[in-house]
């Protein structure tokens, strides 16, 4: 008996090994849990069930009285959108004038949550979208007022979300008043996150929101994370003490969004754009252009019309590749403004039609 | 004993698979940090019971199940669920002898056991739970033990598993 305890002992210390160092256990495992991973979505069932009765048996009132609410809410958020647009257009064009990339537009993807990690000690949970579902590891999930973590774990049909307050994650995060940077650390507290090294002058204050800052490349910048509930200045301490609230309901948000944002390297960016350009330029039979960083203002010329055209003509599908050529040409365009205008307008919408491809 | 035929033994499955169930189903917060060892328990009793059938092999494997669902390094479960069952067969002829409360007394020293190691392999792993409250489910398991003993005894005698 104390052989075949040594045996398994050593066997799974092995595979405890192996699992950490190599990635030769991940295909038995995603298998595995192809069919473990549903004891989450059984265990779930009972509340799935009890919310499917309950909404059966919901009276009409009540069910006026939210859809008069949902209602208003659309209406206000759709008021919203009305100027979104006109200010994410405005937006990409400043950008596009400061020859900087496009960042404003991800495609997201509502995904369900189906279980929470049992370990009481990590803040993990589970949700109903996987690899199967085009989700890569390292993703940004959100829920409707703020990040709420990132992918750890991908399995077929299910994956581990790290949340923020989990004690091993931090994000780097920038005060949306003034831009100064700082990371956000994870407590093991679901209601407490905590702002390391932030200098005792620093200014920062009660009430300030903290948004992604999009500096480490995994979360895109710009997202909610945090709003600061106290700044302790303790003589004592090196470092001001500066604890803030997650915005994102962490431990109540059922539904989740996954956000698929470009997760390529600017030069990856730069060399898809330059591919695209040329096929587009083949398809229309145009001059191939001299390489756009040539910053020669003859160039210049047939460069404009070559993007031009393609960005308005095709107005409703085909229009991503012509969004996306025009970047590498910017460089030789920018000398004449009227052409980036009608070109500002599709990358919104392409950008994010692009990643699904990938 | 081991000439007979084993009879019923799918039941003894169906009650790991609850095990496993239960091991993930949704608690409240606050009984997040009591949650019992269910496969633990399962392990110990069957073991106990069914030595022939259920040991260190099937202890092994559940825990590389558990590993799965908890996301945690293949082995790790495994492990410690593989030591369970260890000291309790090596208890085993004591254990059976044993009164209620004193069963109770060496599941809560084993599982504590255990805890203490799953403590250890998860700092190693760099998720180092922060207090000694992970000792609390050895005790809630402990204090089940007398349930879950009646209650799977109940089940092995009306189905005449063996």
């Amino acid at each position: 008996m104390g052989v075949r305890l040594l045996v398994l002992a050593v066997l799974a210390v092995a595979l405890m090994v192996v699992d950490a160092r190599f990635d030769l256990l991940k295909p038995a495992r995603k298998q595995a849990s192809l069919v473990l991973m549903d004891a989450y979505w059984i265990t779930d069932l009972p509340g799935r069930l009890w919310e499917g009765v309950a909404s059966q048996f919901g009276s009409r009132t009540e069910l006026v009285a939210e859809n008069e609410k949902l209602k208003t809410e659309n209406l206000l958020l759709q008021g919203r959108m009305q100027k979104l647009a006109a200010l994410t257009e405005q937006n990409v064009r400043l950008r596009e004038l400061l020859n900087s990339s496009a960042l404003v537009n991800e495609k997201v993807e509502v995904a369900e949550l189906i279980g929470m990690d049992p370990n009481p000690f990590t803040h993990r949970i589970i949700i109903n979208k996987g690899e199967r579902d085009g989700v890569v590891l390292g993703q940004p999930v959100l829920d409707a007022r703020g990040l709420m973590g990132q992918v750890v774990e991908l399995m077929p049909y299910t994956s581990r979300v790290l949340l923020l307050t989990d004690t091993t994650h931090s994000i780097p995060v920038q005060v949306n008043r003034n831009g100064l940077r700082a990371i956000a650390s994870g407590t093991g507290n679901p209601e407490r996150l905590e702002l390391r090294h932030v200098a005792d002058t620093a200014d920062i204050k009660e009430g300030d929101l903290l948004v992604s800052s999009g500096l480490g490349q995994r979360f895109p910048a710009g997202y909610p994370v945090a709003t600061v509930k106290e700044v302790i200045h303790d003589s004592g301490q090196p470092f001001a003490i500066v604890r803030a609230v997650p915005t994102a309901a962490l431990n109540r948000s059922r539904y989740l969004l996954l956000v698929f944002s470009d997760n390529r390297t600017p030069e990856e960016r730069a060399n898809d754009a330059a591919q695209a350009q040329e096929a587009e330029d083949q398809k229309n039979g145009t001059t191939p252009i001299v390489p756009a960083t040539v910053p020669k203002p003859a160039s210049a010329t047939p460069a404009a019309p070559a993007a031009a055209p393609a960005a308005t003509a095709p107005v409703a599908t085909p229009a991503k590749p012509a969004a996306h050529g025009t970047h590498p040409v910017k460089p030789a365009t920018t000398k004449p403004p009227a052409t980036s205008a009608p070109a500002a307008k599709p990358p919104a919408a392409p950008a994010t039609t692009r990643q699904r491809e990938e | 004993m081991a000439s007979h035929h084993s009879r019923n033994l799918w039941i003894v499955w169906l009650t790991f698979a609850i095990g496993l169930l239960l091991s993930v189903s949704p608690l409240p917060q606050f009984m997040e940090i009591l949650r019992p060892l269910w496969l633990a328990l399962l392990l110990a009793f069957w073991s106990l019971n069914l030595p022939h059938k259920v040991g260190m092999v099937t202890a092994m494997f559940l825990g590389l199940a558990e590993d799965v669902l908890y996301g945690t390094l293949l082995g790790q479960n495994a492990l410690i669920l593989t030591l369970i069952t260890f000291l309790v067969l090596s208890l085993q002829q004591r254990l059976r002898m044993f009164p209620m409360w004193q069963q109770c007394l060496v599941i809560l020293v084993i599982f504590g056991l255990a805890q203490l190691v799953q403590l250890w392999l998860s700092a190693l792993t760099g998720n180092r739970q922060p207090t000694l409250a992970l000792v609390l489910p050895a005790l809630v398991s402990a204090l089940l033990w007398p349930w879950i003993s009646f209650g799977l005894r109940g089940l092995r005698r009306r189905y005449k598993i063996n």
